[in-house]
């Protein structure tokens, strides 16, 4: 009988609706093409920039899943990137692994720091996760400086070894990154529809009814942790052999918020199209005003501001509209 | 046993007086949080860029003023700065606190990069105008500075709790944060509530940066780094407890302290992370929180 009902509700749904949903995933697709032809057509310079464009994509999506999946908000994955970072960096220069251990491996050490660190946590919400996120964020270049027989303190890691033998570096800096990235988006498109998926939305949105389901709290809240620091894992990971380089100077404080500001300004997005915007609001801005560093972060704060009162004021205004085309 | 002391007490006192600007900071934070449930995440970049514009209108950078006018001067841009940015944050703090607290951020950003444009990325030193002086007691060096620390942030608590306990506005703010719709009902105007203590938190974060500043110097990131401390502060005192933040304040001064002595002066900020997870693990509401039951 229910499923009789949700195919009638499916049939009756708006035929405009399901044409923008069609041409979303044709455009999804082209923008997949486009990206997979660029570096045929950029410069050197262009093809790095968005190597890091699609590592930071990866990070923007890491802050959003919490955001969809957990309704926190976290100002700290700059630690979970900085495990992945450093996991692919230590792995290649000292121990002479390529990436295609490291990077499954960086995604383990990920999901386990964010396991790791939602346990302490686990009660917390709001504010109060956000503050010790924060804390978070703040212990990272401290450590990584004060490791520094492992993690090369200041100056960092240069990770050089190539994933393909013979392939040309910046291509492979550029696909790796681009691979991880669909790779990530793709997943996530899989857990929005998945049993586990469906049973932490409820938990977020409806706490009471998933504990009657039994699916507790402090679990949902741990998995979600887990998967967003597995991805920001990834995020990192992609940094370091797409940007070549890791030192603590990538994963200040400062790196945490621009993520949040990235994942804000994408609206909390968690598809391939979304994500690249915030990657390119994260890369391709300081690329620009390079000259002028002093405008990044006023930019950033108005772009911030920008969105997040757009997001309050459009549904009002577009509404007011409505009324008024009604009216007359 | 007698060198353990004789090292322990100077540190519990230069903890104990750190720990009174951190307590000031603090007090701006949970003054903002417990009327309009925001975290104010803006607070350190504010008041960094408030010392900086002390120091730009005293030394001729921008306006060549005595102390005392530029510090006037600064507390009324400041006052101008809250008012802002409670005007862009307002509509937001009644539809959702966590939105408005990223929104906070934003402006927080806006501030850290007007320092930055205005006076670049140099480092300055700003001096406070107090009488240098040092005498010992029991083994104790007090400074005049140690002594204006300690005289600025009792006087400022002091009228700060005065305030709240025994005026009007006091009441009102206390109604406000206790159960802001019944408030309402009451007749009493949010919005003027939320900028008073949005006002106030400005002014305590000034306070707090031009006493702090002398220790160090002035950079783009001093206060704000500063301000992190007041955040681990404000949890250890529960967020939302007034008296929490000054006791909070003081107890992260006094253990920053004795940990960079004893243990390792490298390792402070996650020293401070672990200190924030277990305080918020041990007393979610506070140290100071009463026990209360649960109804489920």
């Amino acid at each position: 009988m229910s499923d009789q009902n949700a195919t009638l509700g499916l049939s009756s749904v708006d035929r405009s609706g399901l044409r923008g949903m069609v041409s979303a995933r044709v455009g999804t697709w082209l923008l997949i093409a486009i990206a997979l032809c660029l570096p045929m057509v950029v410069g050197g310079s262009w093809v790095f920039a968005l190597g890091v464009c699609f590592a930071n994509a990866i990070g923007v999506l890491s802050v959003s899943v919490l955001v969809r999946y957990g309704g926190e908000v976290s100002i700290g994955h700059t630690f979970f990137s900085a495990v992945g970072a450093y996991t692919v960096a230590i792995l290649d220069t000292r121990y002479g692994i390529p990436l295609w251990f490291s990077v499954p491996l960086a995604l383990a050490f990920g999901v386990v720091a964010g396991i790791l660190f939602a346990w302490p946590s686990r009660r917390l919400s709001g504010i109060y996760l956000a503050v010790s996120t924060l804390a978070l964020a703040l212990a990272v270049p401290e450590i990584i400086n004060n490791a520094d027989s492992l993690t090369g303190g200041y100056e960092g890691l240069y990770v050089s070894k190539p994933l393909v033998p013979g392939v040309k570096m910046s291509l492979q800096r550029y696909y790796a990154a681009l691979a991880v990235l669909l790779a990530v988006t793709y997943g996530l498109s899989r857990l929005r529809h998945s049993r586990q998926g469906l049973t932490l939305l409820l938990a977020k949105s409806h706490p009471a009814a998933a504990d009657a389901f039994g699916t507790r709290r402090v679990w949902a809240r741990i998995a979600v942790m887990g998967i967003s620091g597995g991805i920001a894992a990834l995020c990192g990971a992609m940094l370091a052999f797409a940007g070549s380089t890791v030192s603590p100077s990538g994963f200040t404080f400062w790196a945490a918020i621009f993520l949040l500001v990235g994942s804000v300004v994408s609206v909390y997005g968690l598809t391939f199209p979304r994500a690249l915007i915030g990657g390119a609001f994260l890369t391709l801005i300081p690329q620009f005003l390079s000259a002028s560093g002093a405008w990044i972060p006023v930019l950033y704060g108005v772009a911030l501001l920008g969105v997040i009162l757009a997001g309050h004021y459009l549904p009002q205004l577009t509404q007011a509209m409505g009324r008024r085309k009604g009216g007359a | 046993m007698s060198g353990l002391l004789q090292d322990l007490f100077p540190l519990v006192w230069s903890g104990m007086i750190t720990g009174c600007l951190y307590a000031l900071g603090a007090l701006g934070l949970v003054m903002i949080f417990k009327c309009s449930k925001v975290v104010n995440f803006s607070h350190g970049n504010v008041a960094g860029f408030a010392a900086f514009l002390i120091y730009g209108f005293s030394s001729g950078v921008l306006l060549e003023l005595s102390w005392g006018a530029a510090v006037l001067l600064t507390i009324l841009a400041v006052i101008a700065i809250a008012f802002l940015t409670y005007a862009i944050v307002s509509p937001l703090v009644f539809e959702s606190d966590l939105t408005a607290t990223i929104a906070t951020l934003g402006i927080g950003l806006i501030a850290q990069g007007a320092t930055l444009l205005i006076f670049g990325a140099d480092i300055v030193s700003l001096d406070l105008p107090v009488p240098r002086f040092s005498t010992a007691v029991l083994g104790l060096r007090i400074t005049g500075y140690d002594l204006t620390v300690l005289a600025v942030a009792v006087v400022t608590i002091g009228a700060l709790f005065f305030v709240i306990d025994f005026t009007k506005l006091g009441i009102a703010f206390r109604a406000i944060s206790e159960n802001p719709f019944a408030a309402e009902v009451c007749g009493l105007n949010l919005r003027s509530v939320h900028l008073f203590a949005w006002i106030v938190a400005a002014i305590l974060g000034v306070v707090g940066a031009l006493l702090i500043v002398p220790t160090t110097f002035l950079s783009v990131t001093t206060v704000a780094a500063f301000m992190l401390q007041a955040f681990a502060a404000a949890v250890i005192g529960g967020f939302a407890s007034l008296p929490g933040a000054l006791v909070g304040g003081i107890l992260v001064g006094v253990l920053m302290n004795l940990f960079t002595f004893y243990v390792s002066p490298e390792y402070s900020s996650t020293f401070l992370l672990g200190l924030i997870l277990l305080a918020l693990n041990i007393f979610p509401n506070g140290i100071l929180a009463r026990v209360e039951g649960f109804r489920v």
